[in-house]
């Protein structure tokens, strides 16, 4: 069966409170060590951050076609997720405005595992014009 | 491990050396498996208008996380931790990321007090790439 076509992504047709629903993974020992491997911390307890949930609880939603930068993130820890439980994760989009003419969408996930631990709450700030800050960066390289 | 009497003390500083394997490898945790501005360099031109692609600001996220947890210790950290950063510059391959931080202030919560510290992430520049503050509670 052919994958279901998602919308897209419309910044101006985006609600404030707008749910992003739900969805489910089993978070494996790969994920951990790759995780770790990656931030060269043995010790990493929260391969979740590379997981990013927020962002891809809207990549479920809708196809975004143009892109964003993370202008900021917040992250709450509460509890290490464990390899071989499944993770439940409940996105929505906290708020959306404009700054010096540029629109910034903020999106936030709450993460459980299968025992109803919660994990971790992230909220992520992008900035959806990314062509904008690639010019500067691009000059300043 | 941090108690409560901490203040002005600064927490570990890290210094990591950000290559593009590791920035892919950090993509590659994800559960989509979608190309992105991070791992695909066609796709960072395309919407970013860089000839690089640049590493996601989790990754500081992430560097932050550790400095912090081993200055309050995993069990504090782990549990009651908080990382808020606002990224200033890219970081992309070949950078060097110092992360560190000091105690800017102690406030009393209900289960014990809560530490707040500033937060610096900059490359071999000397350039600030992100800012922020994290938090734990210690009792």
């Amino acid at each position: 069966m052919a994958a279901e076509k998602l919308p897209e992504l419309d910044y101006d047709k985006l609600q404030i409170g707008e749910e992003l629903g739900s969805y489910e993974y089993l978070l494996t020992q790969e994920m951990l060590d790759s995780f770790r491997a990656s931030v060269e911390d043995p010790d990493a307890a929260f391969p979740t951050i590379a997981v990013k949930h927020d962002a891809t609880a809207l990549a479920m939603c809708y196809e975004d076609n143009i892109g964003g930068v993370n202008a900021a993130n917040e992250m709450e820890f509460h509890n290490p997720p464990i390899p071989g439980k499944r993770v439940k994760v409940t996105g929505r989009i906290h708020d959306k405005y404009s700054r010096r003419d540029k629109p910034y969408l903020v999106i936030e996930a709450t993460a459980v595992d299968e025992d109803g631990r919660l994990l971790e709450k992230m909220r992520t700030y992008q900035m959806k014009k990314p062509d904008e800050v690639g010019k500067k960066w691009q000059a300043q390289s | 491990m941090a108690s409560a009497e901490l203040s002005n003390e600064t927490i570990p500083v890290l210094t990591k050396t950000i290559t593009q394997v590791k920035i892919n490898q950090f993509e590659s945790c994800g559960i989509l498996d979608r190309d992105n501005i991070h791992n695909n360099p066609e796709l960072a031109k395309q919407r970013l208008g860089t000839t690089y692609p640049i590493a996601s600001g989790r990754m500081s996220v992430a560097f932050a996380a550790e400095s912090l947890r081993k200055f309050f210790g995993a069990e504090v950290f782990n549990h009651t931790g908080t990382v808020n950063l606002k990224f200033l510059r890219p970081v992309k391959e070949g950078d060097t990321i110092t992360v560190g931080g000091t105690v800017n202030s102690r406030q009393t919560v209900e289960n014990g007090t809560l530490v707040i510290v500033d937060l610096y992430c900059e490359n071999q520049n000397g350039d600030k790439t992100a800012v922020g503050q994290g938090t734990a509670i210690v009792s």
